[in-house]
């Protein structure tokens, strides 16, 4: 090969070697660009939410405040609509319950998220029946307990029954 | 019904431009083997026909399982993996085609190649069972006990296979495999396990001295215990980069799960501190640093277990400087085990300064991959694991290649992903596989439902 084709396929290769170094930079550019649209988005769109009294906690997302849902709610009369946290760092924190199931733990996809290194990416879930709410532990680490007793089959929760899952303790209300 | 077809169901973009990147990964592959024959043999052979396609063929394999089985998962992992081991297979081959008719061992590349697919095939079958990661919480002790097993084997009498002085490979039959590297694994998976449940009496407890807080003693027992086994590995298989590696992993995680600097110091001065007294009592550690600090003296230069195979490297990537020789252009078959720990002396010679940091910035984003999906997880043992896989390339990285290029004593261990040796070729891709599982299970923001 001659010396200038020798030179153009060195210097080629090298190019090429950092286009590939670069468009992998470029993706993960975009990557991080395309997810803080997406978070300012979601956020945009998410309701105000519940304020807590005691604390700023931010991340209970995807709650209606009280005041805003509370005509739906009261149509229910028998089933409990507010979950009222009684001790813990979200001590005095109010939800409206206006949906079918909410799933508690310390990922942030849940509905009610306790900041707890007790607590289970995904802990448990509180689901409606026609007879009220159900509370079902899924396969905690540290468990889920429902007036002192650690809680294995899924458990009917009546009105002021203390529901404990790490150091938040809350109960239900009407 | 869309799900139901298989691999035309929706995938998000990120598998699209995996494809994309893989694709040029192949041609780029393509063309360093052809530049490679064509440099050293002058003609194109068919057999660079079946060195290309195997590889391709299986990284395919993989990125099909990845659309399957984790379509969520990161996109440039996989590319990045392929690019630095198909690197490294075309460097090792480029060292066959140059050896002398009568050198015995002339087909390392090509075994390199075989179990570059055996690797990837693993690590594929490794993410179609595994579904979460999070499976691994419940063998957190059995992975201690399996990790301790396979570095132990390489000492039993009858399947043992000491090689220069270090006992690290089991022999089976034809086949060596060095059950270490394996290792890693199963302790990485316990340390995360073992630091998610302990993390908060490690992090919380203790009183302030100068402040900085002094745990109580007792929970210094695990960092003593470690130490202890390192200093063992050190002593008992003569193997001085292992025993940094699994120490350095250790405090890493231990630093990352409680946020005290004070471990760190404490590890760091107990490490210098048992490798001096291990430097004076053991003369292949003393060798290694007296190299390190003045290779070029004529005593360090002659000597047995000396600075040769480092004065070598070092012309050679004199040799190469800014812009390298081209593939196929340089010596590096004057560097002993050119092909193996020695393998970024030989692309430092041919590629120069500007290709070694093109790789270095992979290896540099792949691991800043790894830290970034231990930041996005939302539970301790996810966000551990992650770190720690992350981890032990970057910390592979840096022992080995800042051996050859003299920032610390040099000590034995596998390039990742890159020299050839294919019990570190399967542990890695088998770390890649895990770093995408847990790329995939990311909690996702914003949704809601399953």
């Amino acid at each position: 090969m001659s010396e200038l084709a020798l030179f153009i396929v060195r210097a080629g290769f090298l190019i090429i070697l950092w286009l590939f170094v670069l468009s992998i930079i470029s993706i993960i550019r975009a990557d991080l660009f395309s997810e803080r649209v997406l978070s300012k988005v979601v956020e945009n769109n998410l309701p105000t939410s519940v304020s807590s009294p005691t604390t700023g906690i931010t991340s209970v997302g995807n709650f209606s405040a009280a005041p805003g849902s509370a005509t739906i709610v009261s149509a229910m009369s028998e089933t409990p609509a507010t979950l009222v946290v009684i001790d813990g760092p979200l001590q005095g924190l109010e939800l409206v319950l206006d949906r079918k199931e909410i799933r508690i733990g310390r990922a942030p996809n849940n509905e009610f998220v306790i900041e707890d290194d007790y607590a289970s990416s995904q802990h448990a879930r509180l689901q409606r029946t026609d007879d009220g709410w159900l509370l079902q532990d899924l396969n905690s680490t540290n468990g889920t307990y429902v007036d002192g007793a650690r809680i294995g089959a899924p458990v009917p929760i009546k009105q002021d029954m203390q529901v404990r899952i790490g150091k938040t303790i809350f109960e239900l209300r009407g | 019904m869309a799900k139901a077809v298989g691999l035309f169901r929706v995938v998000p973009k990120k598998r699209n431009l995996e494809l994309l990147m893989l694709l040029f990964g192949f041609g780029l592959y393509a063309f360093e083997l052809s530049q490679v024959q064509l440099a050293t043999i002058q003609i194109l052979r068919e057999d660079a026909w079946f060195i290309w396609s195997l590889p391709v063929v299986a990284a395919s394999v993989f990125h099909i399982v990845l659309r399957l089985r984790a379509s969520d998962a990161d996109p440039i992992i996989l590319p990045i993996g392929f690019l630095l081991n198909t690197l490294g297979i075309t460097m090792i081959y480029r060292l066959d085609l140059v050896k002398s008719a009568t050198d015995a061992d002339r087909a390392v590349g090509e075994r390199q190649v075989v179990w570059t697919v055996i690797a990837i095939l693993l690590a594929a079958l490794v993410l179609w069972l595994v579904r979460s990661h999070l499976t691994f919480r419940k063998y957190i002790y059995s992975s201690m006990a399996l990790g301790v097993i396979l570095l132990v084997l390489p000492l039993l009498p009858v399947i043992g296979n000491p090689t220069s002085g270090a006992y690290l490979s089991v022999r089976l039959g034809p086949v060596s495999f060095q059950p270490g590297e394996l290792a890693k694994i199963a302790f990485i998976i316990f340390f995360a396990g073992y630091l998610t449940s302990r993390r908060e009496a490690l992090a919380v407890v203790g009183r302030k001295v100068f402040g900085i807080r002094i745990p109580p003693a007792r929970e210094l027992g695990p960092i003593v215990v470690i130490w202890l086994a390192s200093l063992g590995v050190l002593v008992l298989q003569r193997d001085l980069g292992t025993s940094l590696l699994y120490f350095g992993l250790f405090l890493v995680l231990l630093y990352v799960a409680t946020g005290r600097t004070f471990y760190v110091l404490v590890g760091l001065v107990m490490f210098v501190a048992g490798a001096l007294i291990a430097s004076r009592l053991m003369s292949y550690v003393g060798n290694r640093v007296s190299a390190w600090l003045d290779p070029l003296s004529e005593a360090n230069y002659e000597a047995i277990g000396g600075s040769y195979q480092l004065v070598q490297s070092m012309f050679g990537l004199a040799h190469g400087g800014l812009f390298g020789t081209g593939l196929g252009g340089g010596l590096p078959s004057i560097v002993p085990l050119a092909e193996s720990d020695f393998i970024i002396s030989a692309i430092g010679e041919e590629l120069g300064l500007v290709g070694i940091f093109a790789l270095l910035s992979l290896y540099m984003v792949l691991v800043a991959r790894a830290l970034r999906i231990a930041n996005a997880h939302a539970d301790d043992f996810s966000k551990l694991l992650a770190v720690g896989l992350g981890f032990v390339i970057a910390l592979q990285c840096f022992i080995v290649i800042g051996g050859v290029l003299r920032v610390v004593p040099l000590t034995g261990l596998t390039t990742p992903l890159m020299a050839a040796g294919g019990s570190s070729l399967v542990a890695n891709w088998i770390i890649i596989a895990l770093l995408l599982r847990l790329s995939d299970t990311l909690p996702k923001p914003g949704t809601v439902g399953e």
